[in-house]
């Protein structure tokens, strides 16, 4: 069976009126059902790239289809529910007036209001101005404006940017939440962890380009996967030892700590080798290489 | 257009800032209008008594027999104003909120958005000439009674053509701030630029280069000279002779503004279907 696309673009590039390239020829591919982590460091295009597919930007070239239909129209933005970076709201209306609004934007059922204040648990400040809420309580509107036509899609940018860790930890519970009933999401953040704790695949930005995408297990196998955790001393002469063993580049010292891209079966051997040359080993194991050594390594790569 | 014509006026009607708008136009309507015009009349200070317009003609402006032409002159001068601020702080806001962004990925497209907004602009524009007009008659039938003076109320068909001035002229003056508000896409610059237009711009230059031929041509077609030139055909009991008359008649005056409603409306749209929201 063909697999549904929630979202498709194709060459997707936005140059802005200053020259900055921001996006360039992206393609990317979310499935229907899932939540797609998009990940890049700040200024690596994930706003640019969402506003395009929530109709606000205009690509420069290329195209998008978003929930069946193309970014912006109203066939698409029937099946979209989106916060794109932070909520803006009326601040002279109460929460449950802003999402009165919205609703009314939107043609959505006045009842749905409660259940998605519930949802977000805002129901006991829905009544306050929105001008005095905190970032987590803004943020926590912004979703449930977002669900309020209960899309099937769910475009959340940096949901959980400038919450405290609790409020961080909820709104991740939140997000695992939002996927029932076959809702895809997708999740911009540059939170590494955040990513790995929510997302079944991950598409890489950097620099306006998508430079990698799969399941975070295919990212960290592609970033070589395991190594093998070294600590020895004297350092030097484990170092000198390490590189006439292995290819230099296979080497790296990080923290006191050697990181060997080799295969783990050779830790035995790699053992042996030290202690036969003198130096007092403390610590040998197999590492799975964080998400982390990967994104740095994906998104340093970048000329 | 019509849910976002319902979620703008639910918008419109919980914003404190629209209510003391309609608030300061009624009041400097009964307060600088007809109680100072009254008072001056009744109590007839030195300044006054010199004038070569006796009192008892004076006082007439403020009765019931000369309601538009009174309602009209406001609505030139702080009415305009008033419009250009309230059609301005409903675009503008909301690039100031960043809510634009909020609205656009709801359901409806751009254009029902627009157009929801420039809609319940238009029915706040009906209700404040309404209220304007309610005012005004209320004022003057105390103003009469008080007097003990008799006087007769315009016929209905007047009135109707009265209200239909005051609607169109406010009307092009809100189309005016709103579309400054999408064009400048900020509250002060909306604001700021509309109400320099009006008093620098129109007001200030009209009246002092009104003598010069290539002015006059080019005063012919501004809004606030063609507003003047509707409400100058409405019966006045007593016209001022210092005040320049209409430099064009009614029907061209009503035609310009028609065109000046229309324009600034084209142009909101084209603006505000095309344009990026958000980004550098």
């Amino acid at each position: 069976m063909a697999q549904s696309y929630a979202v498709e673009t194709s060459g997707l590039t936005k140059r802005y009126s200053t020259g900055v390239l921001a996006v360039s020829d992206l393609n990317l591919r979310v499935r229907s059902g899932e939540v797609y982590g998009f990940l890049g460091p700040n200024g690596a295009g994930k706003t640019t790239t969402l506003r395009m597919l929530s109709g606000l930007l205009r690509p420069t070239s290329g195209s998008a289809v978003v929930a069946g239909g193309a970014p912006g129209s109203p066939a698409s933005l029937a099946q979209l529910g989106a916060m794109v970076e932070t909520p803006a709201f009326y601040p002279y209306l109460s929460g449950r007036d802003n999402l009165r609004v919205m609703a009314r934007y939107s043609d959505a059922s006045k009842s749905r209001i409660e259940p998605v204040l519930k949802q977000v648990d805002m129901t006991d400040r829905a009544r306050h101005k929105f001008k005095t809420y905190s970032t987590g309580m803004k943020q926590r509107l912004g979703v449930a404006s977002a669900l309020l036509k209960d899309p099937q899609l769910l475009i959340l940018d940096e949901p959980t940017s400038g919450l405290d860790p609790q409020g961080t930890v909820e709104m991740r519970e939140l997000i695992k939440d939002l996927r029932h009933g076959g809702r895809t999401v997708l999740l911009s953040s540059h939170l590494l962890n955040e990513v790995e704790l929510t997302c079944d695949r991950v598409g890489v930005i950097a620099k306006g380009k998508l430079v990698a995408e799969g399941t975070v297990d295919e990212l960290r196998a592609r970033g070589g996967g395991q190594a093998l955790l070294v600590t020895a001393s004297p350092i030097d002469q484990a170092r000198r030892l390490l590189e006439s063993l292995l290819k230099p580049e296979q080497v790296q010292l990080r923290d006191g700590i050697f990181s060997l891209t080799v295969d783990p079966s050779q830790a035995a051997a790699i053992n042996r080798r030290l202690v036969a040359d003198g130096l007092d080993v403390s610590e040998l194991r197999v590492s799975e290489q964080s998400l982390e050594d990967v994104f740095l390594q994906l998104t340093e790569k970048q000329p | 257009m019509i849910a976002s014509l319902r979620a703008d006026g639910l918008k419109m009607r919980k914003r404190w800032a629209n209510w003391i708008m309609v608030g300061i136009l009624l009041a400097w309507l009964v307060l600088l209008v007809y109680l100072l015009l009254f008072y001056l009349v009744k109590t007839q200070p030195a300044s006054l008594r010199g004038s070569a317009v006796p009192a008892s003609l004076l006082k007439r402006q403020i009765f019931p027999e000369n309601l538009i032409p009174t309602v009209l002159s406001t609505a030139s001068s702080i009415g305009a104003a008033i419009m250009i601020i309230y059609g301005a702080l409903s675009t503008a806001s909301e690039y100031g909120w960043s809510t634009i962004q909020t609205i656009l990925i709801q359901k409806p497209g751009r254009l029902a958005v627009l157009a929801g907004k420039l809609m319940a602009l238009a029915v706040a524009t009906v209700l404040i000439s309404l209220a304007a007009m309610a005012v005004a008659a209320l004022c003057a039938y105390v103003v009469v009674s008080v007097d003990g003076s008799s006087s007769s109320w315009p016929a209905a068909t007047e009135i109707l053509k009265g209200l239909g001035a005051l609607v169109l002229q406010l009307a092009v003056w809100a189309a005016f701030g709103a579309f400054l508000g999408v064009a400048f896409r900020s509250t002060a610059a909306a604001i700021g630029g509309g109400l320099v237009y009006l008093f620098v711009g129109e007001t200030l230059l009209g009246g002092l280069f009104r003598g010069a031929a290539v002015i006059k041509e080019i005063l012919k077609y501004l809004p606030g000279i063609n507003a003047d030139a509707v409400n100058s055909a409405f019966h006045l009991s007593y016209r001022n002779p210092s005040v320049q008359a209409a430099l064009v008649d009614a029907t061209h005056g009503v035609i310009t503004l028609l065109a000046y409603l229309t324009v600034f409306t084209v142009l909101s749209f084209l603006i505000f279907r095309r344009r990026d929201v958000g980004g550098g």
